[in-house]
């Protein structure tokens, strides 16, 4: 088992998204930030389809009852057990050790796996917590005092130690242009490309919500459409909307870009009021940096 | 008809610009052909199908390619499976259906009595689990979107817009104006699939009193009521 001694306040079970349901208008969920998601299954020693902790709001506090190897990633995310320990890290957890993830005003999503994973049953096909919906095998916010089941026994203490470097969460997050560019003129798409935007405060794993510059969209309806994680909706008034994790299945504003999957987690740990650019990129160089990120996590199995 | 990357890893398949019954059967056949082969999820909308794939096991060219087949491909009825007609018991009694009956025209009775008088198809779900896009309403049914969406809708409300109809399976914010209520739990997670209603099925509002609010589904093909009935 794990015991939660702190939980902070929406923390969830996640696996990588329920892809299955799309058509029952069933978001995806999964977590906000999917490079950190799926390194920490990786440091954890678990499959792809692994489930693990997406933690929201911190101190966050926990035990095991045997020995395990746990794994915890997410923008400057800490981890302390009697001293510090490294996070984007494989450690060992002594039997009933506590250990304390906190992080910063930046932290936003941060991740605990744990060796063996989550001895849950798929719902719907998936490990995935939806909150709004109640969808999923604990299809609610962990709380202090909850107690998850682990598979596997105790972990090889030699499994520890691996690590990697922390990914860099500034900088431009890279966007290709599209599906609906041609309801934008060059003025909107030079704004959308060359200004810095502000993250408003209302962002959730629904999607984060810019201020700023205002990149409008020509007037005229747009029939209701699917819509993908990393779309950047733009709504008449302009302030745009990058879709994350919870985003609904389909949606009516035009799109002006697709954030690159690689770079999602950029956009979900982006922190209210921190500043956000975003920059060209191709569909060849979305490829690719896709391609480093799985050879990275291939690295680490 | 285009294929337009939405990101790498899917493509946005565009049928037309309008809201009409064969191009969202067609969204559903395209839909229903690309997950059949295997390379990941499509959602199907009014008009346009997006299909998902892992770039790194299929190169969007090829998905491109493969999407191309499939358009020149599949029949417009490829999608016609026999539809089931869900009744959904309303209580007429929303706080806007008097101003959409004013917009309309109508008294209440009347907007009532055309609301329910139809089946309306469900062309596809989307917004919120089991929201489903139903349509089309009588042309005298006049209810543009709010303005300012409500921050919350009640779960069950009945709604219209522009054309269409709905009920909210989830308390959520909301620019439908809302008619009536309905009991019916359109969305089950403990169900598979998870939702009353499917694209294809005919829904039908049955006007209820005060405590009624049951839905019944009919076995595929025992409803003889048409899209107009």
């Amino acid at each position: 088992m794990i015991h939660l001694h702190a939980a902070g306040f929406a923390a969830t079970v996640q696996d990588r998204g329920r892809f299955g349901h799309l058509r029952s208008g069933l978001p995806t969920a999964g977590p906000a930030d999917p490079p950190a998601f799926a390194l920490a299954l990786a440091l954890a020693g678990l499959p792809a389809g692994a489930a693990a902790i997406e933690i929201v709001g911190l101190p966050f506090a926990f035990s095991c009852d045997d020995r395990r190897i746990v794994a915890v990633t997410g923008r400057e995310a800490t981890l302390r057990g009697h001293a510090a320990l490294p996070t984007w890290s494989a450690v060992l957890a002594r039997p009933r050790q506590e250990l304390v993830v906190r992080g910063t005003s930046r932290t936003r999503f941060a991740y605990l796996a744990v060796s063996g994973g989550l001895d849950l049953a798929p719902v719907l096909g998936s490990l995935a917590t939806h909150l709004p919906s109640a969808t999923g095998p604990v299809p609610r916010a962990l709380t202090a005092g909850d107690a998850l089941a682990l598979r596997g026994g105790p972990a090889d203490p030699g499994a520890a130690g691996t690590g990697v470097p922390a990914p860099a969460y500034d900088g431009p997050v890279r966007a290709i242009p599209g599906p609906h560019v041609s309801r934008f003129d060059d003025a909107a798409l030079r704004t959308f490309f060359g200004e810095p935007f502000r993250v408003a405060a209302e962002s959730d794993r629904m999607g984060l919500r810019l201020e700023g510059p205002a990149p409008s969209p020509e007037p005229g309806e747009l029939l209701t459409c699917g819509v993908v994680a990393g779309a950047v909706q733009v709504p008449p008034g302009g302030a745009p909307i990058v879709l994350l994790a919870d985003h609904q299945t389909t949606g009516g504003y035009p799109v002006i870009a697709t954030v690159i999957a690689a770079d999602l987690g950029r956009v979900a740990q982006a922190a209210p009021g921190e500043e956000l650019r975003f920059a060209r990129a191709t569909r060849d160089e979305a490829v690719a940096a896709l391609a480093a990120e799985r050879r990275l996590l291939g690295a680490v199995r | 008809m285009t294929i337009v990357p939405f990101g790498e890893c899917a493509l946005l398949v565009e049928l037309g610009d309008r809201i009409d019954e064969a191009l969202a059967a067609r969204a559903r056949a395209i839909a229903d052909a690309w997950e059949a082969l295997g390379h990941g999820p499509a959602v199907p909308a009014y008009a346009s199908a997006v299909l998902h794939f892992d770039p790194l096991a299929l190169d969007p060219a090829g998905a491109e390619r493969l999407a191309g087949a499939l358009l020149a491909g599949a029949s417009p009825e490829g999608a016609a499976a026999p539809s089931r007609t869900i009744e959904i018991a309303t209580i007429y009694d929303g706080p806007d259906l008097a101003a959409v009956a004013e917009a309309s025209s109508l008294t209440v009775e009347e907007l009532v009595a055309l609301h329910a008088s139809r089946a309306y198809t469900t062309f596809f779900l989307g917004f919120l689990p089991g929201f489903a896009y139903c349509g089309t309403l009588d042309p005298r049914i006049v209810a543009p979107r709010l303005a300012r969406p409500r921050a919350r809708v009640p779960a069950g409300s009945v709604a219209v817009a522009a054309g269409q109809t709905a009920v909210y399976p989830f308390d959520s914010p909301g620019g439908w104006r809302l008619i009536g209520r309905t009991g019916v739990r359109l969305y089950d997670p403990a169900a598979d699939p998870p939702t009353l209603l499917r694209a294809g099925d005919l829904i039908r509002f049955v006007p209820a009193a005060p405590s009624a609010g049951a839905a019944t589904a009919k076995d595929p093909g025992s409803s003889a009521s048409g899209p107009d009935g």
